[in-house]
């Protein structure tokens, strides 16, 4: 049967890495993990193609190395001799790949198809971008600083000029005790205590 | 003049040391000196910087100081007090300060920006965004690398050239907003909030700097970076380059020319001994120069080593994969004796195989300065960290706070001469600083459109550079010979008690000024010979950045130019107009 997969223009080529997935917990690859691939190939192609039923005979595989690669082939359940296009085989795998990954513990990077490219998770996209949010906080904030010292600057200008027409209704007031302004006493200036002399003549 | 008890002062002069420290330690500290250590010979470097910094760092930041406090007004009532033919240089020096302004903001915006997107659980930056077909990553993204990426398509949406111009990116803008508010919010007062505001702008990066230097040097593969710096090339220092280097570095750094300088220092206390304050703040700019250098050094090493690493690993693979071995026949260790041995058993399928060069000392060699430096090299190696957005959020709050603490000086620059005008003082100091802050944000928008960062290379190449040796030149030719170095050394005695020693006077009426008029003539020379400046402008299809000239734009370059002689020339006109010699006033204080 394997005569069919070698060389064949339907085939794909697998490569596997167990110990870059699993590291100290990788298992061995032997015929037992090949028969699950096999068999998990098989469920692949029945969940696409509904009603025919794939068998682990219907997949062949051929060409494995020490690297853990191989080629594998579908033949049709009819007709064993008959080879599955390439593109009915990639939908199938496409659609049923976090099941087989799922089987080896493998993801998309460790256990490859060559030339059908992983469907990557799409991006989880929040409604409100989140650097938008911590925009808006540290806007608020700073928002906030320059209205607190803004309006205190405010207040305190108003308060300095209360308090500078507080003080020049108190300088008014100087002098006038007793309701007398000095102006309005009336008398006479005694020139005895007036410093004409500032300067003693020697 | 002396405005005495009416003119506001900082509250202490530890107010005024941290201001002068938040200035001149930016963000040229942190993007252009490893440049420079790394291109000029690492270790052997310290010695033309250390050189320049005695010869013409401290001698002309002690001037410009003693300047500001001695006349106690900004930098165009300074000059024109000192001689009335020279209110020029005070205006150049405003001029280019708010050329400075209108772009420096965008890269506190940046700094925004990256800083915001800190806040998710996968760093935006660390894995490109996946294709329409969700089959693979952006064909853009996987040409370039995903930092690279996040900084041309997804902060600036780069387009290819200059004359290309698409609109105003929102998120850019909203960040260029956000700068200008705190900026507003840090001058709002003048003096007063600004003094308050400095104790943390000017300490807090040290704190991230250190916490960076342990987490630095701890890392995989930092000890490489670290020892490919401190090896010194002697050879270097036979080439000029290096110590025109030097001095433009240390010039440069500590923001001489802007006018900052005088503003700050003009709201000194008349005693204040601004002597040892020069000594000190400068001494400070160059070991923080030297201290940020290490850091950046022990993440190219980190960088570099994990680069290293990631092409080793892709070789390994490849020959996994060409020669179906089985996985754990190559590791690390064997890799080099598996290539000689495969290469020697099948040659020409060996040679068919794209393995690339992995070379550390190559990666080293990769030298990055400016926003490159601080926003793609940088959060390459962060997202490599453990606990990635944490050592994000304080990286990029660290460059905030460095580049913030810069335009709090520079904006002082402006308000300062503006309010020393009779026409302003009327206005609020709130409203005043206000105005300013809105003129250079609306300006400033056009910075943040598709083609924005052009117009910001040029504004960064050009804009500040070459007029400000002339400022400076003219400055220091001025004071040692026009107002004389004499009455000078009187007014300085009068304001700290003591004459400057001989090393000032020598420096000031000597060196520096032939220093300056070396590097003067050096730029011109540079000028001349360089032809029509260029750019490098990212292609969006090649993915690499090719080179296209300025030469359209060349007309702003020299309208600025304009400017500056027109304030220059201010001082020829009025020797024109007045028919006598005017005796320049003296200061009585």
């Amino acid at each position: 049967m394997s005569r069919l997969c070698v060389g064949s223009s339907h085939a794909y080529k697998v490569r596997i890495s167990i110990k870059t997935a699993l590291g100290n917990q990788a298992y061995v690859w032997n015929d037992n993990e090949m028969y699950l691939f096999r068999a998990a190939m098989a469920f692949a192609l029945r969940s696409y193609h509904n009603g025919q039923e794939f068998n682990v005979s219907n997949i062949m595989v051929c060409n494995e190395t020490p690297r853990v690669s191989f080629w594998f082939v579908v033949s049709s359940p009819e007709n064993s001799s008959v080879l599955l296009k390439k593109g009915d085989v990639e939908n199938a795998i496409r659609k049923s790949r976090n099941r087989i990954n799922g089987a080896f513990l493998l993801t998309d990077q460790t256990l490859e198809f060559i030339d059908i490219p992983p469907t990557l998770a799409a991006p989880v996209m929040p409604v409100t971008p989140p650097w938008l949010i911590v925009f808006g906080v540290v806007m608020g904030a700073v928002g906030a600083g320059i209205i607190f010292l803004l309006v205190s600057s405010l207040v305190q200008s108003k308060r300095k000029k209360n308090k500078k027409t507080l003080d020049e209704d108190r300088e008014d007031m100087r002098g006038i005790e007793n309701g007398l302004g000095c102006d309005n006493l009336g008398g006479v200036y005694n020139t005895t205590f007036s410093d004409g002399d500032k300067f003693t003549p020697m | 003049m002396d405005k005495g008890g009416s003119r506001p002062n900082w509250d202490s002069p530890m107010q005024f040391v941290l201001a002068c420290v938040s200035y001149a330690v930016g963000l040229g500290n942190v993007w252009r000196f490893p440049y420079l250590c790394q291109m000029h010979g690492g270790g052997g470097f310290m010695i033309p910087y250390l050189f320049m910094l005695l010869v013409e760092g401290v001698p002309l930041f002690c001037l410009e100081l003693a300047i500001g406090q001695k006349m106690r007004l900004g930098s165009i009532g300074a000059w024109t007090a000192i001689s009335p033919y020279l209110g020029g240089v005070g205006l150049a020096s405003v001029m280019a300060s708010l050329y400075l302004c209108l772009y420096y903001n965008i890269i506190n915006g940046w700094s925004f920006w990256y800083l915001f997107h800190s806040f998710q659980s996968e760093l935006p930056w660390a894995e490109c965004p996946l294709n329409a077909n969700l089959t693979g990553p952006l064909e853009e993204c996987e040409k370039a690398t995903a930092t690279q990426y996040f900084f041309y398509r997804e902060t600036l949406n780069i387009s290819s050239s200059i004359e290309e111009n698409g609109g105003v990116h929102t998120g850019q803008a909203l960040c260029l907003l956000l700068a200008w508010i705190v900026t507003y919010l840090f001058i709002v007062r003048g003096v007063k909030s600004t003094g308050k505001v400095v104790y943390f702008t000017a300490t807090f990066p040290y704190v991230v700097l250190i916490i960076y230097l342990i987490r630095g040097v701890t890392l995989h593969g930092a000890i490489n970076g670290v020892k490919y710096m401190f090896t010194p090339k002697m050879e270097q220092l036979a080439n000029p380059t290096t110590w025109i280097n030097a001095a433009t570095q240390i010039f440069f750094s500590l923001g001489l020319g802007f006018g900052s300088l005088i503003a700050f220092a003009s709201y000194n206390e008349y005693n204040n001994n601004f002597e040892r304050q020069a000594v000190i703040v400068s001494f400070i700019n160059s070991g923080t120069s030297i201290f940020a250098s290490i850091v950046t050094f022990a993440i190219y090493g980190f960088k570099a080593t994990v680069n290293y690493e990631n092409c080793l690993e892709r070789v390994r693979l490849l020959l996994l994969n060409a020669f179906n071995l089985a996985e754990d026949t190559i590791n690390m260790d064997n890799i080099f004796e598996w290539m000689e041995r495969l290469n020697q058993t099948h040659p020409q399928q060996f040679a068919e195989l794209d393995l690339g060069n992995c070379d550390l000392t190559q990666e080293l060699d990769k030298a990055v300065e400016g926003p490159g430096l601080a926003f793609i090299v940088y959060s390459e190696a962060i997202k490599n960290m453990p606990l990635s957005q944490l050592w994000s959020v304080l990286y990029f709050f660290m460059l905030l706070l460095l580049g913030m603490g810069s335009m709090l000086g520079n904006i002082t620059a402006i308000t300062t001469p503006l309010r020393d005008f009779k026409i302003f003082s009327s206005v609020s100091v709130e409203v005043l600083n206000g105005l300013v802050c809105l003129f250079c944000m609306l300006l400033g928008l056009g910075f943040t459109t598709t083609s924005g960062n052009y117009w910001f290379t040029m504004f960064n190449d050009y804009g500040a550079t070459f007029s400000l040796l002339f400022v400076v030149l003219i400055e220091v030719i001025t004071v040692s010979y026009i107002y004389g170095i004499k009455r000078f050394e009187k007014d300085i005695e009068d304001m700290i008690g003591h004459r400057p020693n001989w090393y000032w006077k020598i420096m000031w009426a000597g060196i520096s000024p032939i220093l300056l008029i070396a590097l003067f003539i050096f730029y011109i020379a540079n000028y001349i010979m360089g032809g029509t400046p260029t750019y490098m402008a990212w292609n969006k299809d090649l993915v690499r950045p090719t080179f296209f000239s300025f030469y359209n734009n060349y007309c702003i370059h020299t309208f600025y130019f304009k400017l500056v002689q027109m304030g220059i020339s201010t001082f020829t006109q009025r020797s024109w107009k007045k028919g006598e010699m005017v005796v320049p006033p003296f200061f009585h204080h």
